[in-house]
């Protein structure tokens, strides 16, 4: 298709006419693979992508391999500390440099004709050079890696951009920032990942995990049965302390709110209803010494869970998550999940964020795995094309523009603000920052 | 070591029972086969060649510290509540690879292998798992299983992955 055509066509997938009540997408953005391809370049490759976590990646020579979008991309630590972001692929014939996922190498060198890089991305060897360019013929230089535009991170989160025109990550982030502040805060010693993760693969969207992540309408129905699984359990065992888990949360009995962050960041947040089970319940005293009276409250007692476009979901629920979706196809995308826990962290607390992770946030978990199953039924779905939209009009009514009460309180600006997790406006900022991003042509 | 036959024998039905009681979904025969201390644990990867090693301070696919955790499952699937479980996937489980790795009082640690092919909306799939048993010989002269470690071969998990599915 011409530019033109792109442009009139993407405009029209986003049916965003708020003033008469109507706010929906085309079901052909979750399907179409025309679509999925100019994501890539125009979303991916023209903005910032999440990539790793700082403790991921703790000293120089350490790396960690990642996309933007379908490009391999490889994070390092330089000597003096910083980052620097490469193409994942030798300059010579394109194999990948990393034989594993993470790991440490002050010198990538491929493994097929065995050229070497120095982890600042300087070709410093080719294997037979002589040999096989004489004794002046050739230029390492001209063999360097290619390093990415950007790489900068907002307190531990490392994130990347293959173009220059993006504005520094903090002012990018805007008001998700602060929702990064309130899990940060919850440690002086800073935050690590856990060892161990989990990966599955979603026949579907992409963006169907975005949604789902700040989707507090679907908690009630989808986990109505974890709500009674752990119920019967708690019965059961007659469970105490830290290993109880929220019932209250999910079948919607509990004050809650979403915003529409801007810059296509979504948040939602419901109160807790036992906030005293929480590991970091544990270390009120000190949050109090150390933070204004808001951070505290909005730390303590309210779940929150956010959304960071386009591939990120940072997670403060039933224990702490890190959730990267990497897009593979518009039918298929991978999805790696990570607890995310305070260094130092007393063992017993530790083990309780990790058994409420492992209960609720994996595939292999009981709610995860219910999320997958129903997204997997709304790709599905959205192949009914005679039916053309899906609707996020939920909430129009009761939307404010701008910051609530709570929001103001702490300290950040949304787009909009909503009274309830069930309301579905915080997608308009999502859907707009979509339709905007697309409709630039190349 | 010399080979107890009897014992092996007693090893193997035990587990081949597990297997067989999954995948005709007869789940309260399944529960009984563990002890209530029994502990369950899917590690998850540490990296691509090593799973994590410490259950109480590494994330796992799943980790129960006692039978209530099997029993939670159960509860889910029979809920019909659960959109992952609704519908089932079906399941075949072939065990093999049994071996006793050691006897020490009462209790037997055993290993096997397991390839379970289910299949379900979105179609069939087979996979692998290193199963490491500890079995306990009860008063009643029977064994039960005290300890069930799954070394889950597959990484990259397409759809939910459930105590059936392992």
């Amino acid at each position: 298709m011409a530019d033109g055509e792109l442009m009139s066509t993407f405009g029209g997938l986003v049916d965003d006419r708020v003033d008469d009540g109507v706010f929906r997408v085309d079901r052909s953005i979750y399907t179409d693979p025309g679509v999925f391809d100019v994501e890539m370049e125009r979303l991916y490759e023209r903005g910032w992508v999440y990539l790793c976590h700082e403790s991921q990646v703790p000293e120089t020579g350490c790396y960690f391999a990642a996309e933007i979008g379908l490009q391999p991309v490889v994070v390092t630590r330089q000597q003096d500390a910083s980052l620097k972001t490469f193409i994942n692929a030798c300059s010579h014939r394109g194999a990948i440099l990393t034989p594993l996922k993470q790991g440490k190498a002050l010198v990538f060198t491929c493994r097929f004709h065995g050229w070497a890089y120095n982890c600042d991305g300087r070709c410093i060897r080719i294997k037979n050079e002589v040999e096989g360019f004489g004794e002046d013929g050739f230029d390492r230089e001209q063999y360097n890696l290619t390093e990415i535009a950007r790489t900068e991170s907002y307190r531990g989160f490392v994130f990347g951009s293959l173009t220059d025109n993006v504005e520094p990550i903090a002012d990018y982030l805007g008001a998700a920032a602060t929702w990064i502040d309130l899990l940060v805060e919850q440690s002086p010693e800073g935050l690590e990942v856990v060892p161990g993760s989990s990966t599955y693969v979603i026949r579907g969207n992409w963006k169907m995990q975005m949604e789902n992540a700040v989707d507090g309408y679907h908690v009630s129905t989808v986990h109505r049965v974890f709500a009674a699984t752990v119920g019967n359990r708690e019965q059961r065992d007659g469970s105490t302390g830290m290993a109880q888990t929220e019932g209250g949360r999910i079948t919607g009995k509990v004050p809650s709110g979403a915003y529409d962050l801007g810059n296509g960041h979504m948040s939602i947040w419901a109160t807790h209803t036992n906030p005293e089970r929480r590991p970091i319940y544990r270390k009120k005293e000190w949050l109090e010494a150390n933070f204004p009276p808001e951070h505290v409250d909005w730390i303590l007692t309210r779940g929150r869970n956010l959304g960071v476009f386009p591939n990120v979901m940072i997670m403060d629920n039933p224990s702490t998550q890190i959730r990267v979706v990497r897009p593979i196809a518009a039918d298929r995308a991978e999805v790696t999940v990570y607890c995310i826990a305070p260094i130092g962290e007393d063992r017993k607390v530790r083990a309780a964020r990790l058994r409420k992770f492992e209960d609720f946030y994996l595939t292999a978990g009981m709610a995860t795995s219910d999320d997958m199953a129903a997204l997997e039924d709304t790709y599905a779905g959205a192949f009914g094309r005679a039916a053309r939209w899906n609707d996020f009009n939920r909430g129009l009514n009761t939307m404010v523009n701008g910051p609530d009460e709570g929001a103001k309180a702490l300290g950040f600006n949304p787009v909009s603000s909503s009274p309830s997790w069930e309301n579905e406006t915080l997608f308009f900022g999502f859907y707009r920052r979509w339709r905007d991003m697309m409709e630039v042509g190349s | 070591m010399e080979i107890d036959h009897d014992l092996k024998r007693d090893v193997a039905e035990l587990i081949q029972w597990e297997a067989t009681l999954l995948d005709r979904r007869r789940w309260a025969d399944w529960i009984d086969l563990y002890t209530e201390d029994a502990v369950y644990w899917v590690p998850s990867w540490a990296n691509e060649e090593e799973t994590v090693s410490d259950p109480e301070a590494h994330l796992n696919l799943i980790y129960m510290r006692d039978r209530g955790g099997l029993e939670d499952r159960i509860f889910r699937i029979e809920s019909r509540d659960s959109y992952a479980s609704l519908p089932l996937d079906r399941t075949v489980h072939v065990v093999g690879n049994v071996l006793i790795e050691k006897v020490d009082g009462d209790e037997i640690a055993a290993f096997a292998n397991c390839l379970i092919h289910s299949y379900g909306k979105k179609g069939g799939q087979t996979r692998a798992s290193l199963y490491d048993f500890t079995l306990r010989r009860q008063a009643d002269g029977t064994l039960r299983i005290t300890r069930k470690k799954i070394t889950f071969i597959d990484d990259r998990l397409e759809g939910p992955v459930d105590v059936y599915h392992l």
